[in-house]
């Protein structure tokens, strides 16, 4: 049973960037999402593709142009924002610059007429939550990026909403920071039972945080599904791009044997009886280096290829090896006692189990 | 080179407050004289007459006063009322023909309200509310509403929507958000609006005499006889409580204002 659900919902709206003073029309085509109780879904996609928009039509920010969504078997289409029970944190804190932080996080709790006491009470328990323990008298200005992002999180929790919305709420922090936050809210949300529609761009934070992820392109949702599923076994090309999936071959595949310019691959998992195009998705982690041309398992194959590029990033190697006219990306663990040599002729061991096909609609 | 700094600082300060008190000091001298003539250096007679004069019991001096008080505010809260929907819009929003609508609105800056007046006065006549103080009100509004107007669109230029946004996600209605969130935001605006429009009000002439037909007598209507020939004596003893009336009405709103939002608003912003 689906706790949120978007049915045919499509908006169309201009945005004016400050900067560049341009028009900028975006829309969002006939979304259908369910999203589950308790669940952490994650709408992930590249910038100015409609995931906020989906985000404030949920919050009830703005309504869409058809369609209609439904939060509890409930529509609320046309329910103002203050009435969803929704609560939601952006990319910047907002917090309310004139009010203290023990003010600000019960700021919800005020505008629901809740006596002062049981507001100061629960607001301190937020901020212990959130690892703040006595700031409540500080105001916004006295703390850091991080800080200010945890007193929005507490904020929006004390009012112990049903769904949590959060628009990019720790792009603006710095790496550490965005790490510390990323576990803090894995516990809340364990610990506070709430469902979470999370808004990013980065595929890292999508897939360490979320049950299940929808990659969203140009105002279309591309795939819903768990994070190891979109990653080893997407449907969709455009998906696998931007995963970040860059051994991307385009090819036919007749026999269970794949074949593109550059080389031809043993495919286990993939059957057809006719001649079907599609594209081959290579993980840059399941290729390895070999040391000799030894073939010892039987599920392997191997190509021949010329080193081009070998950039060390601490625990893996980077490699770039062109076999044929084509390049492939190889993550190679820095634990194997290898020396690369550009230029190098080297052998790549690929297991055939773990190539996945996607074949052309 | 800190000193340096410190020493213009206060130098600056010095020829400033100079410029403002030299010119104040012959006119307190000369409320308190008996005439003062040429060549004296000082005059020859101090005398509180023109004081008793001005503040005799059962003149026209404090009503007058109050008068111009009873118009300014009223005037101003009309004005903040009228302004903050419109610098609601005009600040935050774009739509075709904003700029014919912000030059209708601040029209009456540059073109003399003298002039829109003299055209108000028929309709006026028409209403029969020339003569009133109902009528003096609404014709000040013409020059000090685009004061107040300009003073809330810079303030509300700067917010956005995202705090509206911000507050009703969590769970704050319409006028909860406006109250608790923008109203703190636009306060120095506010302030700013409400200071211009006193100041404006409160230096009518022309409007008032016109529309007021004298009956409605303010400050500035008791004053203008004794500095155009009358008595310079009392001119300036009256010039005196202008200023004290002026200055003292902005420091009233001032202070109310920010005690209802007891922290000092704007230091705190980020």
């Amino acid at each position: 049973m689906s706790f949120i659900r978007l049915n045919g919902v499509e908006k169309e709206y201009k945005t004016k960037r400050k900067q560049t003073d341009k028009r900028q029309r975006f829309c969002i085509r006939s979304i259908d999402l369910s999203i589950k109780k308790g669940e952490f879904f994650t709408l992930l996609g590249p910038s100015g593709c409609g995931k906020t928009t989906i985000l404030k039509l949920v919050a009830g920010l703005l309504r869409p142009d058809r369609g209609d969504i439904c939060i509890e078997n409930k529509e609320v289409t046309r329910v103002p924002p203050e009435q969803r029970g929704v609560s939601m944190v952006f990319q910047e804190a907002l917090l309310f610059p004139h009010m203290t932080v023990g003010e600000n996080i019960s700021f919800g709790l005020k505008m629901k007429k809740i006596n002062k006491r049981e507001r100061t009470e629960r607001a301190n328990d937020f901020l212990k939550l959130v690892g703040l323990e006595g700031m409540n008298l500080a105001y916004p200005s006295q703390l850091s990026g991080g800080q200010k992002q945890r007193v929005s999180l507490a904020r929006a929790l004390v009012t112990k909403p049903e769904i949590l919305l959060m628009d990019e709420p720790f792009s603006a922090l710095d790496p550490g920071t965005r790490e510390e936050m990323r576990r803090l809210l894995k516990k809340l949300h364990r610990e506070l039972d709430i469902t979470i529609l999370f808004v990013t761009h980065d595929r890292e934070e999508a897939f360490e945080l979320s049950d299940r992820v929808a990659v969203l392109k140009n105002g279309k949702i591309l795939e819903v599904g768990m994070p190891k599923d979109l990653y080893e076994r997407t449907d969709t090309v455009d998906v696998a791009e931007f995963l970040g999936l860059r051994n991307i071959y385009y090819g036919i595949v007749y026999e269970q044997k794949f074949s593109c310019d550059a080389f031809q691959l043993q495919l286990l998992n993939y059957e057809a009886i006719d001649v079907t195009k599609g594209w081959l998705v290579i993980r840059p982690e399941t290729l390895s280096i070999q040391k000799d041309n030894i073939n010892t398992e039987t599920n392997s194959q191997y190509l021949q290829g010329t080193m081009m590029d070998i950039s060390y990033k601490g625990s893996f190697y980077n490699l770039n090896v062109q076999v044929g006219n084509e390049n492939l990306y190889i993550i190679q663990d820095t634990g194997t006692e290898f020396t690369f040599v550009k230029g190098g002729i080297v052998w790549i061991g690929i297991d055939s189990t773990k190539l996945h096909f996607i074949k052309e609609i | 080179m800190k000193r340096r700094i410190n020493l213009s600082y206060y130098l600056i300060t010095f020829i400033l407050v100079c410029f403002i008190a030299i010119p104040l000091i012959p006119l307190v001298i000369f409320s308190f004289s008996y005439g003062w003539k040429w060549p004296d250096l000082f005059p020859d007679q101090i005398s509180l007459d023109a004081w008793a004069y001005v503040f005799d019991f059962g003149s026209k001096t404090w009503n007058s006063i109050m008068t111009s008080l009873k118009i300014a505010v009223t005037v101003t809260l009309i004005n903040l009322f009228l302004a903050l929907p419109a610098a609601n819009i005009l600040g935050r929003m774009d739509f075709k023909g904003k700029w014919l609508l912000e030059g209708l609105f601040y029209a009456p800056i540059i073109v003399p309200a003298f002039v829109s007046v003299m055209g108000i006065h028929m309709t006026f006549i028409q209403m029969g509310i020339t003569d009133t103080l109902l009528g003096v009100i609404l014709a000040h509004i013409i020059p000090t509403l685009p004061y107040m107007i300009r003073a809330l669109v810079i303030s509300y230029n700067t917010i956005g929507y995202i705090w509206e946004e911000q507050g009703k996600v969590l769970g704050a209605s319409s006028f909860q958000c406006f109250f608790y969130i923008i109203l703190p935001f636009i306060l120095p605006g506010i302030i700013a609006g409400c200071s211009l429009s006193i100041l404006v009000s409160l230096n009518q002439y022309i409007i008032t005499f016109l529309i007021g037909g004298g009956q409605v007598m303010t400050l500035p209507l008791v004053m203008f006889p004794f500095i155009s020939g009358g008595d310079p004596v009392i001119g300036s003893v009256l010039s005196l409580v202008f200023m004290i009336m002026a200055g003292g009405a902005l420091l009233v709103m001032d202070v109310l204002l920010k005690k209802y939002y007891v922290r000092n608003v704007t230091l705190h912003f980020s």
